[in-house]
Protein backbone atom coordinates (compact mmCIF):
# COMPACT_ATOMS: atom_id res chain seq x y z
CA UNK A 1 0.00 0.00 0.00
CA UNK A 2 1.34 3.42 -0.93
CA UNK A 3 1.39 5.88 1.92
CA UNK A 4 0.72 9.46 0.84
CA UNK A 5 1.14 12.17 3.44
CA UNK A 6 -2.61 12.74 3.89
CA UNK A 7 -3.30 9.03 4.08
CA UNK A 8 -0.65 8.51 6.77
CA UNK A 9 -1.83 11.63 8.60
CA UNK A 10 -5.40 10.30 8.52
CA UNK A 11 -4.35 7.02 10.07
CA UNK A 12 -1.67 8.14 12.51
CA UNK A 13 -3.07 11.33 14.01
CA UNK A 14 -6.73 10.40 14.41
CA UNK A 15 -6.61 10.06 18.20
CA UNK A 16 -4.32 13.09 18.52
CA UNK A 17 -6.97 15.39 17.04
CA UNK A 18 -9.99 13.63 18.55
CA UNK A 19 -12.20 15.46 21.09
CA UNK A 20 -10.67 13.26 23.82
CA UNK A 21 -7.17 14.61 23.18
CA UNK A 22 -8.51 18.15 22.81
CA UNK A 23 -10.00 17.88 26.32
CA UNK A 24 -6.66 16.62 27.68
CA UNK A 25 -4.89 19.47 25.86
CA UNK A 26 -7.24 22.14 27.23
CA UNK A 27 -7.23 20.87 30.81
CA UNK A 28 -3.45 20.45 30.93
CA UNK A 29 -2.86 23.82 29.23
CA UNK A 30 -4.99 25.43 31.94
CA UNK A 31 -3.24 23.57 34.70
CA UNK A 32 0.37 23.67 33.51
CA UNK A 33 0.49 26.66 31.15
CA UNK A 34 3.53 26.62 28.87
CA UNK A 35 4.87 23.50 30.55
CA UNK A 36 2.17 21.58 28.68
CA UNK A 37 3.90 22.52 25.39
CA UNK A 38 7.21 21.19 26.71
CA UNK A 39 5.57 17.94 27.80
CA UNK A 40 3.82 17.31 24.49
CA UNK A 41 7.15 17.80 22.68
CA UNK A 42 8.83 15.34 25.07
CA UNK A 43 6.10 12.77 24.44
CA UNK A 44 6.51 13.30 20.69
CA UNK A 45 10.26 12.66 20.98
CA UNK A 46 9.60 9.52 23.00
CA UNK A 47 7.29 8.16 20.29
CA UNK A 48 9.75 9.10 17.54
CA UNK A 49 12.50 7.12 19.31
CA UNK A 50 10.15 4.16 19.86
CA UNK A 51 9.15 4.38 16.20
CA UNK A 52 12.84 4.31 15.22
CA UNK A 53 13.28 1.17 17.27
CA UNK A 54 10.23 -0.50 15.72
CA UNK A 55 11.47 0.27 12.21
CA UNK A 56 15.02 -0.98 12.75
CA UNK A 57 16.33 -2.39 9.44
CA UNK A 58 17.13 -5.73 11.09
CA UNK A 59 13.54 -6.34 12.12
CA UNK A 60 11.27 -8.25 9.70
CA UNK A 61 9.79 -6.09 6.98
CA UNK A 62 6.32 -7.51 6.41
CA UNK A 63 2.81 -6.19 7.14
CA UNK A 64 2.42 -8.65 10.03
CA UNK A 65 5.80 -7.84 11.56
CA UNK A 66 4.27 -6.63 14.84
CA UNK A 67 2.67 -10.02 15.44
CA UNK A 68 5.85 -11.85 14.37
CA UNK A 69 7.98 -9.84 16.79
CA UNK A 70 5.51 -10.36 19.63
CA UNK A 71 5.20 -14.08 18.90
CA UNK A 72 8.95 -14.55 18.86
CA UNK A 73 9.24 -12.93 22.30
CA UNK A 74 6.10 -14.17 24.05
CA UNK A 75 4.74 -17.18 22.19
CA UNK A 76 1.57 -17.66 20.20
CA UNK A 77 -1.18 -17.42 22.82
CA UNK A 78 0.15 -14.38 24.75
CA UNK A 79 0.89 -12.56 21.46
CA UNK A 80 -2.66 -13.21 20.25
CA UNK A 81 -4.19 -12.21 23.58
CA UNK A 82 -2.16 -9.01 23.68
CA UNK A 83 -3.09 -8.09 20.11
CA UNK A 84 -6.78 -8.64 20.87
CA UNK A 85 -6.82 -6.75 24.12
CA UNK A 86 -4.90 -3.78 22.75
CA UNK A 87 -7.53 -2.70 20.27
CA UNK A 88 -10.95 -4.32 20.75
CA UNK A 89 -11.95 -2.88 24.16
CA UNK A 90 -10.56 0.51 23.17
CA UNK A 91 -12.48 0.56 19.87
CA UNK A 92 -15.78 -0.27 21.56
CA UNK A 93 -15.34 2.11 24.50
CA UNK A 94 -13.97 4.98 22.44
CA UNK A 95 -16.84 4.65 19.98
CA UNK A 96 -19.35 4.79 22.86
CA UNK A 97 -17.72 7.87 24.36
CA UNK A 98 -16.99 9.77 21.16
CA UNK A 99 -20.35 9.19 19.49
CA UNK A 100 -22.20 10.40 22.57
CA UNK A 101 -20.02 13.52 22.60
CA UNK A 102 -20.73 14.01 18.89
CA UNK A 103 -24.47 13.51 19.50
CA UNK A 104 -24.49 16.33 22.05
CA UNK A 105 -22.39 18.55 19.81
CA UNK A 106 -24.71 18.03 16.84
CA UNK A 107 -27.80 18.63 18.96
CA UNK A 108 -26.49 21.74 20.70
CA UNK A 109 -24.59 23.34 17.83
CA UNK A 110 -26.52 22.43 14.68
CA UNK A 111 -30.04 21.01 15.18
CA UNK A 112 -31.82 21.42 18.53
CA UNK A 113 -34.73 19.22 17.47
CA UNK A 114 -32.58 16.25 16.48
CA UNK A 115 -32.11 13.83 19.40
CA UNK A 116 -28.47 13.51 20.46
CA UNK A 117 -28.89 9.80 21.10
CA UNK A 118 -30.35 9.36 17.59
CA UNK A 119 -27.38 11.14 16.03
CA UNK A 120 -24.93 8.99 18.03
CA UNK A 121 -26.62 5.84 16.68
CA UNK A 122 -26.72 7.25 13.17
CA UNK A 123 -22.96 7.83 13.26
CA UNK A 124 -22.41 4.34 14.64
CA UNK A 125 -24.52 2.83 11.85
CA UNK A 126 -22.71 4.82 9.15
CA UNK A 127 -19.24 3.86 10.39
CA UNK A 128 -20.23 0.21 10.82
CA UNK A 129 -21.48 0.16 7.24
CA UNK A 130 -18.33 1.95 6.07
CA UNK A 131 -16.24 -0.82 7.63
CA UNK A 132 -18.31 -3.50 5.92
CA UNK A 133 -17.78 -1.90 2.49
CA UNK A 134 -14.50 -2.60 0.64
CA UNK A 135 -11.46 -1.32 2.52
CA UNK A 136 -10.63 1.57 0.18
CA UNK A 137 -13.85 3.36 1.21
CA UNK A 138 -12.88 3.48 4.87
CA UNK A 139 -9.40 4.71 3.94
CA UNK A 140 -10.81 7.47 1.73
CA UNK A 141 -13.34 8.46 4.38
CA UNK A 142 -10.54 8.51 6.97
CA UNK A 143 -8.54 10.98 4.89
CA UNK A 144 -11.63 13.16 4.43
CA UNK A 145 -12.47 13.13 8.15
CA UNK A 146 -8.93 14.15 9.00
CA UNK A 147 -8.80 16.91 6.39
CA UNK A 148 -11.94 18.39 7.97
CA UNK A 149 -10.62 17.97 11.51
CA UNK A 150 -7.08 19.18 10.86
CA UNK A 151 -8.21 21.96 8.51
CA UNK A 152 -10.81 23.24 10.98
CA UNK A 153 -8.38 23.24 13.88
CA UNK A 154 -5.65 24.91 11.83
CA UNK A 155 -8.03 27.63 10.65
CA UNK A 156 -9.31 28.34 14.16
CA UNK A 157 -5.78 28.35 15.61
CA UNK A 158 -4.35 30.69 12.96
CA UNK A 159 -7.40 32.97 13.18
CA UNK A 160 -6.96 33.11 16.95
CA UNK A 161 -3.22 33.75 16.88
CA UNK A 162 -3.46 36.37 14.11
CA UNK A 163 -6.32 38.24 15.74
CA UNK A 164 -5.20 38.25 19.34
CA UNK A 165 -4.33 41.36 21.26
CA UNK A 166 -2.71 39.34 24.00
CA UNK A 167 1.06 39.31 24.16
CA UNK A 168 3.28 36.23 24.18
CA UNK A 169 3.97 36.98 27.84
CA UNK A 170 0.34 36.11 28.61
CA UNK A 171 1.13 32.51 27.79
CA UNK A 172 3.73 32.23 30.51
CA UNK A 173 1.50 32.01 33.52
CA UNK A 174 2.67 30.11 36.54
CA UNK A 175 1.39 26.49 36.61
CA UNK A 176 -1.55 26.23 39.00
CA UNK A 177 -0.29 22.88 40.20
CA UNK A 178 2.10 20.27 38.98
CA UNK A 179 2.44 16.61 39.68
CA UNK A 180 5.08 14.29 38.18
CA UNK A 181 2.24 12.21 36.69
CA UNK A 182 1.02 15.13 34.51
CA UNK A 183 3.38 14.65 31.50
CA UNK A 184 2.18 11.04 31.23
CA UNK A 185 -1.37 12.24 30.56
CA UNK A 186 -0.19 13.20 27.08
CA UNK A 187 1.00 9.63 26.32
CA UNK A 188 -2.34 8.34 24.95
CA UNK A 189 -2.53 11.07 22.28
CA UNK A 190 -0.49 8.95 19.88
CA UNK A 191 -2.77 5.93 20.23
CA UNK A 192 -2.98 4.04 16.94
CA UNK A 193 0.28 5.34 15.48
CA UNK A 194 1.17 1.72 14.58
CA UNK A 195 -1.37 2.01 11.75
CA UNK A 196 1.32 3.88 9.79
CA UNK A 197 3.78 1.26 8.64
CA UNK A 198 6.52 3.45 7.27
CA UNK A 199 9.09 4.93 9.62
CA UNK A 200 9.49 8.21 7.74
CA UNK A 201 5.73 8.72 7.26
CA UNK A 202 5.02 7.98 10.92
CA UNK A 203 7.60 10.52 12.11
CA UNK A 204 6.46 13.21 9.69
CA UNK A 205 2.77 12.87 10.52
CA UNK A 206 3.49 12.83 14.25
CA UNK A 207 5.48 16.07 13.94
CA UNK A 208 2.78 17.66 11.75
CA UNK A 209 -0.06 16.52 14.02
CA UNK A 210 1.77 17.74 17.12
CA UNK A 211 2.35 21.14 15.48
CA UNK A 212 -1.42 21.46 14.92
CA UNK A 213 -2.03 20.32 18.48
CA UNK A 214 0.44 22.88 19.87
CA UNK A 215 -1.07 25.69 17.77
CA UNK A 216 -4.48 24.84 19.19
CA UNK A 217 -3.13 24.80 22.77
CA UNK A 218 -1.56 28.24 22.20
CA UNK A 219 -4.81 29.58 20.71
CA UNK A 220 -6.79 28.24 23.70
CA UNK A 221 -4.35 29.76 26.19
CA UNK A 222 -4.54 33.15 24.49
CA UNK A 223 -8.34 33.37 24.72
CA UNK A 224 -9.46 31.42 27.77
CA UNK A 225 -8.37 31.90 31.37
CA UNK A 226 -6.25 29.07 32.81
CA UNK A 227 -8.82 28.33 35.53
CA UNK A 228 -11.60 27.98 32.95
CA UNK A 229 -9.47 25.78 30.68
CA UNK A 230 -8.43 23.53 33.53
CA UNK A 231 -11.95 23.01 34.87
CA UNK A 232 -13.98 22.84 31.64
CA UNK A 233 -15.28 19.49 30.42
CA UNK A 234 -15.35 20.86 26.85
CA UNK A 235 -12.44 23.33 26.74
CA UNK A 236 -12.32 23.10 22.93
CA UNK A 237 -15.83 24.55 22.61
CA UNK A 238 -15.18 27.26 25.19
CA UNK A 239 -12.05 28.32 23.28
CA UNK A 240 -13.74 28.19 19.85
CA UNK A 241 -16.61 30.39 21.07
CA UNK A 242 -14.19 32.95 22.52
CA UNK A 243 -12.11 32.99 19.34
CA UNK A 244 -14.82 33.36 16.69
CA UNK A 245 -18.19 33.50 18.40
CA UNK A 246 -21.03 31.49 16.82
CA UNK A 247 -19.12 30.62 13.59
CA UNK A 248 -16.28 29.35 15.80
CA UNK A 249 -18.71 27.11 17.68
CA UNK A 250 -20.05 25.72 14.41
CA UNK A 251 -16.58 25.11 13.04
CA UNK A 252 -15.59 23.38 16.26
CA UNK A 253 -18.80 21.33 16.05
CA UNK A 254 -17.65 20.10 12.66
CA UNK A 255 -14.15 19.39 14.03
CA UNK A 256 -15.60 17.40 16.94
CA UNK A 257 -17.91 15.29 14.77
CA UNK A 258 -15.35 14.59 12.03
CA UNK A 259 -12.62 14.06 14.66
CA UNK A 260 -14.81 11.50 16.45
CA UNK A 261 -15.53 9.68 13.18
CA UNK A 262 -11.81 9.71 12.31
CA UNK A 263 -10.78 8.34 15.70
CA UNK A 264 -13.38 5.55 15.71
CA UNK A 265 -12.76 4.64 12.06
CA UNK A 266 -9.00 4.49 12.71
CA UNK A 267 -9.53 2.24 15.74
CA UNK A 268 -11.83 -0.02 13.72
CA UNK A 269 -9.13 -0.25 11.04
CA UNK A 270 -6.57 -1.00 13.76
CA UNK A 271 -8.75 -3.85 15.07
CA UNK A 272 -9.13 -5.22 11.56
CA UNK A 273 -5.37 -5.02 11.03
CA UNK A 274 -4.72 -6.90 14.27
CA UNK A 275 -7.18 -9.61 13.31
CA UNK A 276 -5.61 -9.90 9.85
CA UNK A 277 -2.13 -10.37 11.28
CA UNK A 278 -2.92 -12.86 14.01
CA UNK A 279 -1.76 -16.24 12.82
CA UNK A 280 -3.36 -18.76 12.49
CA UNK A 281 -6.27 -16.46 11.63
CA UNK A 282 -8.90 -16.00 14.32
CA UNK A 283 -11.56 -15.37 11.69
CA UNK A 284 -11.77 -16.55 8.08
CA UNK A 285 -10.94 -13.76 5.59
CA UNK A 286 -14.48 -13.62 4.18
CA UNK A 287 -16.27 -13.28 7.50
CA UNK A 288 -13.66 -10.89 8.92
CA UNK A 289 -15.06 -8.05 6.81
CA UNK A 290 -18.60 -8.65 8.08
CA UNK A 291 -18.19 -10.03 11.53
CA UNK A 292 -15.66 -7.69 13.06
CA UNK A 293 -17.47 -4.38 12.29
CA UNK A 294 -20.80 -5.97 13.26
CA UNK A 295 -19.33 -7.21 16.52
CA UNK A 296 -17.76 -3.87 17.47
CA UNK A 297 -20.83 -1.94 16.22
CA UNK A 298 -23.27 -4.13 18.16
CA UNK A 299 -21.21 -3.99 21.36
CA UNK A 300 -21.02 -0.19 21.09
CA UNK A 301 -24.77 0.00 20.38
CA UNK A 302 -25.55 -2.14 23.42
CA UNK A 303 -23.29 -0.06 25.66
CA UNK A 304 -24.91 3.16 24.44
CA UNK A 305 -28.44 1.77 24.78
CA UNK A 306 -27.78 0.53 28.31
CA UNK A 307 -26.66 4.00 29.35
CA UNK A 308 -22.93 3.54 29.83
CA UNK A 309 -22.39 7.05 28.45
CA UNK A 310 -24.28 8.44 31.43
CA UNK A 311 -22.14 6.48 33.85
CA UNK A 312 -18.91 7.78 35.37
CA UNK A 313 -17.49 4.26 34.87
CA UNK A 314 -17.07 4.97 31.14
CA UNK A 315 -14.16 7.33 31.81
CA UNK A 316 -12.31 4.71 33.87
CA UNK A 317 -13.02 2.03 31.28
CA UNK A 318 -11.77 4.26 28.46
CA UNK A 319 -8.66 5.13 30.50
CA UNK A 320 -8.03 1.38 30.96
CA UNK A 321 -8.51 0.82 27.21
CA UNK A 322 -5.90 3.45 26.40
CA UNK A 323 -3.51 1.94 28.94
CA UNK A 324 -3.99 -1.45 27.29
CA UNK A 325 -2.98 -0.04 23.89
CA UNK A 326 0.04 1.70 25.42
CA UNK A 327 1.01 -1.55 27.17
CA UNK A 328 0.82 -3.32 23.83
CA UNK A 329 3.06 -0.64 22.31
CA UNK A 330 5.53 -0.95 25.19
CA UNK A 331 5.66 -4.75 24.99
CA UNK A 332 6.09 -4.46 21.23
CA UNK A 333 9.13 -2.19 21.74
CA UNK A 334 10.59 -4.59 24.32
CA UNK A 335 9.97 -7.54 21.98
CA UNK A 336 11.73 -5.64 19.17
CA UNK A 337 14.71 -5.12 21.46
CA UNK A 338 14.74 -8.81 22.33
CA UNK A 339 14.53 -9.72 18.60
CA UNK A 340 17.46 -7.43 17.78
CA UNK A 341 19.54 -8.83 20.61
CA UNK A 342 18.76 -12.41 19.61
CA UNK A 343 19.31 -12.02 15.89
CA UNK A 344 22.07 -9.47 15.60
CA UNK A 345 23.20 -8.57 19.09
CA UNK A 346 22.57 -4.89 18.32
CA UNK A 347 20.37 -4.01 21.29
CA UNK A 348 22.28 -1.32 23.13
CA UNK A 349 21.59 0.85 26.13
CA UNK A 350 20.30 3.90 24.14
CA UNK A 351 17.68 1.70 22.45
CA UNK A 352 16.46 0.58 25.87
CA UNK A 353 15.80 4.13 27.05
CA UNK A 354 12.54 4.89 25.15
CA UNK A 355 10.78 1.74 26.44
CA UNK A 356 12.11 2.56 29.90
CA UNK A 357 10.57 6.06 29.83
CA UNK A 358 7.38 4.61 28.39
CA UNK A 359 7.23 2.15 31.30
CA UNK A 360 7.58 5.03 33.77
CA UNK A 361 4.82 6.98 32.01
CA UNK A 362 2.54 3.98 31.88
CA UNK A 363 2.99 3.26 35.59
CA UNK A 364 2.22 6.85 36.47
CA UNK A 365 -0.89 6.72 34.24
CA UNK A 366 -2.07 3.65 36.16
CA UNK A 367 -1.12 4.68 39.69
CA UNK A 368 -1.71 8.41 39.22
CA UNK A 369 -5.34 7.79 38.30
CA UNK A 370 -7.90 8.48 41.05
CA UNK A 371 -9.63 5.22 40.10
CA UNK A 372 -6.47 3.10 40.12
CA UNK A 373 -8.05 0.02 41.71
CA UNK A 374 -10.82 -0.09 39.12
CA UNK A 375 -8.29 0.52 36.32
CA UNK A 376 -6.11 -2.37 37.47
CA UNK A 377 -9.17 -4.62 37.78
CA UNK A 378 -10.40 -3.69 34.28
CA UNK A 379 -6.95 -4.39 32.81
CA UNK A 380 -6.75 -7.70 34.63
CA UNK A 381 -10.21 -8.82 33.45
CA UNK A 382 -9.59 -7.73 29.87
CA UNK A 383 -6.28 -9.58 29.68
CA UNK A 384 -7.77 -12.70 31.29
CA UNK A 385 -10.69 -12.72 28.85
CA UNK A 386 -8.41 -12.22 25.84
CA UNK A 387 -6.06 -14.96 27.07
CA UNK A 388 -9.02 -17.32 27.44
CA UNK A 389 -10.27 -16.56 23.90
CA UNK A 390 -6.77 -17.03 22.49
CA UNK A 391 -6.22 -20.29 24.37
CA UNK A 392 -9.60 -21.73 23.29
CA UNK A 393 -8.96 -20.67 19.72
CA UNK A 394 -5.56 -22.32 19.60
CA UNK A 395 -6.95 -25.46 21.21
CA UNK A 396 -9.67 -25.72 18.50
CA UNK A 397 -7.22 -24.79 15.80
CA UNK A 398 -4.71 -27.39 16.98
CA UNK A 399 -7.40 -30.07 16.71
CA UNK A 400 -8.25 -28.94 13.19
CA UNK A 401 -4.59 -28.93 12.18
CA UNK A 402 -4.12 -32.42 13.63
CA UNK A 403 -7.28 -33.70 11.85
CA UNK A 404 -6.22 -32.24 8.51
CA UNK A 405 -2.74 -33.75 8.92
CA UNK A 406 -4.24 -37.17 9.68
CA UNK A 407 -6.51 -36.89 6.62
CA UNK A 408 -3.53 -36.06 4.42
CA UNK A 409 -1.57 -39.06 5.73
CA UNK B 1 -28.05 -3.02 0.00
CA UNK B 2 -31.19 -4.45 1.63
CA UNK B 3 -29.12 -5.72 4.55
CA UNK B 4 -27.51 -2.32 4.98
CA UNK B 5 -30.92 -0.62 5.07
CA UNK B 6 -32.19 -3.08 7.68
CA UNK B 7 -29.08 -2.48 9.78
CA UNK B 8 -29.44 1.28 9.52
CA UNK B 9 -33.15 1.16 10.45
CA UNK B 10 -32.31 -1.00 13.47
CA UNK B 11 -29.76 1.50 14.78
CA UNK B 12 -32.14 4.41 14.16
CA UNK B 13 -34.97 2.60 15.97
CA UNK B 14 -32.79 2.08 19.04
CA UNK B 15 -31.81 5.74 18.91
CA UNK B 16 -35.42 6.94 19.10
CA UNK B 17 -36.46 4.69 22.01
CA UNK B 18 -36.15 7.45 24.67
CA UNK B 19 -38.93 9.34 22.88
CA UNK B 20 -41.38 6.67 24.09
CA UNK B 21 -40.67 7.32 27.77
CA UNK B 22 -43.55 7.63 30.25
CA UNK B 23 -45.43 10.94 30.70
CA UNK B 24 -44.17 13.40 33.29
CA UNK B 25 -45.35 16.92 34.17
CA UNK B 26 -43.39 19.28 31.93
CA UNK B 27 -42.38 22.90 32.33
CA UNK B 28 -41.65 25.12 29.38
CA UNK B 29 -38.43 27.10 28.96
CA UNK B 30 -40.25 30.43 29.43
CA UNK B 31 -42.15 29.22 32.51
CA UNK B 32 -38.90 28.11 34.07
CA UNK B 33 -37.14 31.36 33.17
CA UNK B 34 -39.84 33.31 35.00
CA UNK B 35 -39.50 31.14 38.09
CA UNK B 36 -35.71 31.10 38.36
CA UNK B 37 -34.59 32.88 41.51
CA UNK B 38 -37.95 32.60 43.26
CA UNK B 39 -38.26 30.69 46.50
CA UNK B 40 -39.61 27.16 46.56
CA UNK B 41 -38.08 26.04 43.29
CA UNK B 42 -34.89 24.05 42.81
CA UNK B 43 -33.41 23.06 39.50
CA UNK B 44 -31.66 19.71 39.41
CA UNK B 45 -29.36 18.63 36.60
CA UNK B 46 -29.79 14.86 36.63
CA UNK B 47 -27.33 14.16 33.84
CA UNK B 48 -24.25 12.20 34.76
CA UNK B 49 -21.10 10.94 33.09
CA UNK B 50 -20.64 12.02 29.51
CA UNK B 51 -24.26 13.16 29.22
CA UNK B 52 -23.27 16.00 31.51
CA UNK B 53 -19.63 16.51 30.58
CA UNK B 54 -20.24 16.65 26.81
CA UNK B 55 -23.00 19.21 27.07
CA UNK B 56 -22.35 22.89 26.59
CA UNK B 57 -25.65 23.92 28.14
CA UNK B 58 -25.88 23.97 31.87
CA UNK B 59 -28.49 26.09 33.69
CA UNK B 60 -26.86 28.56 36.04
CA UNK B 61 -27.50 27.63 39.65
CA UNK B 62 -28.65 24.09 38.82
CA UNK B 63 -27.60 21.44 41.30
CA UNK B 64 -26.20 18.16 40.02
CA UNK B 65 -28.18 15.18 41.28
CA UNK B 66 -27.61 11.68 40.04
CA UNK B 67 -30.57 9.36 39.62
CA UNK B 68 -28.56 6.65 41.36
CA UNK B 69 -28.29 8.74 44.53
CA UNK B 70 -31.99 9.63 44.68
CA UNK B 71 -32.30 8.34 48.26
CA UNK B 72 -29.53 10.67 49.39
CA UNK B 73 -30.52 13.96 47.80
CA UNK B 74 -34.30 13.57 47.95
CA UNK B 75 -34.14 14.04 51.73
CA UNK B 76 -32.69 17.53 51.26
CA UNK B 77 -35.96 18.88 49.82
CA UNK B 78 -39.31 19.38 51.51
CA UNK B 79 -42.54 18.02 49.99
CA UNK B 80 -43.94 21.46 49.17
CA UNK B 81 -40.86 22.44 47.17
CA UNK B 82 -40.99 22.37 43.35
CA UNK B 83 -38.18 20.35 41.83
CA UNK B 84 -37.40 20.87 38.17
CA UNK B 85 -35.32 18.03 36.78
CA UNK B 86 -33.61 18.30 33.43
CA UNK B 87 -31.67 15.68 31.58
CA UNK B 88 -30.97 17.08 28.11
Amino acid sequence: MKYSFLFSFGLGCAWLLSPESLVTAGNLAGKLGCLSLVFIVLVLLLFIFCNRLLHHPQLPDSPDKEFLILRSALGNIPATALSLVSCLPLTILAATALFVTSGYTFNEVFLYWFPNFGFAFLLLACLTILQILPEQYSYRAQTLFMILTGGGLLFLSLYAIAGTEASAADLFHKPASFSPADPALFLPVFTGITLVHEKYSANVVMVFGTTLFILWIIASMLYVSPERLASSTIPYMTAARKIMGEPGRQLMGLVVISGSCAAVNALMLLSRQMFTHISPALLPVKSRRWLLPLFTGSCTGILMATGLAGDEALETLLHSGLILWLSYYLILCCSALSWLKKNSGTAMLPSCLPPLFLTGGLLSLIFGSPARTETILHIFFAISAAALVAAVWFFINKKQITTSKETTV
Amino acid sequence: MKRLLVLMSFFLFIGTLPAFAADAPLISKDELKAKIGTTGISILDVRSGRDWSSSEFKIKGAIRASGKDYDKWSKDYSRDQTLVLYCA
